[in-house]
């Protein structure tokens, strides 16, 4: 069998967009769930005390329920209970953070109760209100300890991008399987799109690796 | 809008029999998976050199890669390999097995490297062949202490079976929005399927909890 690879140099600029995209989609839903799994942890930990089964209950659900059916029910289902329709990237950046969310949340938690409580109730014994505990003494040491699992919710995040794909959002997956189709070459196209996602997504694993073995010091205790 | 959920009634044979494929699916995959998984990580561990290579990377590769992209390319690359047309089924599952035993792989080569050398080493003074201080030792004291990580990857797992719809093994996800595209009836499909995942799901999030909290190692 013989494979000519020409049809990636004349798509480039069709599937380099789809590498901005993906990145776009990739950073934008990482920040997203990031900032939102901060606050659910916080609302698990310290919220009301009527709402934290309902936010294990959420943490839970989206556990149990694949991305892909989270992502198509916010495009194909969203629109009709809410009314708005939501263009692809947009629906992609809700579904992925209400899922990658969760993750993102468990992680906050496992970090903050790795401090020991010994520290909390000392900060509380110096006069240090709630927050300010949390602020200055407990974050400080939970956000180092967090970070490898954020690495690898990173990479995750970057490969679930590209279920993106099946809602039409024009990332790297979706404009490989377009250029694939209208090429007939579909192993040319795939082994390159398999290139490109390696070789985005093992610096990720790898950097987040070396910048925590530089900074683990800080979150001993 | 008006709602009929009598849709999700009318096709439960054809959801009960997807949920099975699902099922069929996910635990197939793990049959394969777990022994592949000790095979390449003990390769990786105390193969030659040049198995050792190959071992990583494949593990290195197929754990950097997005699943649904290695379900595209098995679909078209697999029937080029092997000469023969394959089902979706089969290569939905060999996409899965692929992808599924790098990360048992590598779970396998953490609980070994979890047991102290020590163990290894004396069972090897008393005798044994290093085959069978791996046997005997060093997998079955690894094997408990990683049960944990292979119940949550059998969730990840159980939920990663719907990409295989992308290329039309008739499991869940595929199913449901086959009949959601036949019968236009977008919300209730949908959400009926939700449903089915979320039923199935839950159970096993919270019994994969109850197996970290009863095999917590603690030292």
């Amino acid at each position: 069998m013989d494979f000519d690879f020409s049809v990636i140099t004349d798509h480039w600029r069709f599937l380099g967009y789809g590498v901005l995209v993906t990145l776009a989609l990739s950073v934008a839903s990482g920040l997203t769930s990031l900032a939102l799994g901060f606050v659910i942890a916080l609302l698990r930990l310290h919220g009301p005390r009527w709402l934290r089964p309902l936010v294990v209950l959420y943490i839970d659900s989206m556990r149990a329920i694949p991305v892909l059916v989270v992502l198509v029910w916010t495009f194909f289902a969203l629109p009709i209970v809410a009314g708005v329709t939501l263009p692809p990237f947009w629906a992609a950046l809700v579904g992925l953070t209400v899922h990658l969310a969760a993750y993102a949340a468990e992680i906050v938690r496992a970090g903050i109760e790795s401090v020991r409580p010994g520290q909390t109730r000392a900060a509380l014994a110096l006069g240090l209100s709630r927050p300010s505990v949390l602020r200055r003494i407990v974050l400080p040491q939970a956000l180092v300890r967090m970070l490898p699992a954020f690495g690898s919710l990173l990479s995750v995040t970057i490969k679930d991008t590209a279920i993106a794909s099946v809602i039409a959002v024009p990332e790297l997956m979706r404009q490989s399987e377009t250029v694939a189709g209208q090429s007939f070459q579909p192993i040319e196209v795939y082994t390159f799109a398999m290139l490109v996602y390696f070789v985005l997504l093992f610096p990720v694993t790898r950097g987040v690796d070396r910048i925590y073995r530089r900074l683990a010091h800080l979150g001993r205790s | 809008m008006t709602l009929d959920w009598s849709v999700v009634w009318q096709h439960r044979d054809a959801l009960a029999a997807a949920t099975g494929t699902t099922f069929l699916l996910t635990v197939a995959t793990m049959v394969i998976a777990v022994p592949c998984g000790i095979i390449v990580a003990v390769l990786r561990l105390y193969g030659y050199a040049p198995v050792r290579a190959l071992a990583t990377g494949y593990v290195e590769l197929f754990r950097n890669l997005p699943l649904i992209l290695v379900v595209y390319w098995a679909f078209y690359v697999l029937p080029i390999l092997t000469g023969t047309g394959l089902s979706p089924l089969a290569t939905g599952l060999a996409a899965l097995a692929l992808n599924v035993t790098a990360y048992n792989a590598e779970t396998f080569r953490a609980g070994i490297n979890s047991i102290r050398r020590g163990q290894l080493e004396a069972a090897m003074a008393l005798g044994m062949s290093r085959a069978q201080a791996l046997r005997r030792v060093v997998l079955p004291q690894a094997l408990r202490r990683i049960t944990p990580v292979l119940a949550s990857t059998w969730v990840s797992l159980f939920k990663d079976t719907s990409l295989v719809s992308v290329i039309a093994v008739t499991e869940l996800a595929y199913v449901a929005m086959q009949v959601r595209a036949q019968t236009f009836r977008v919300l209730e499909m949908l959400t009926a399927m939700a449903a089915i995942y979320w039923l199935l799901g839950y159970p096993q999030a919270k019994l994969v909890d109850w197996i970290q909290r009863r095999y917590a190692v603690t030292e």
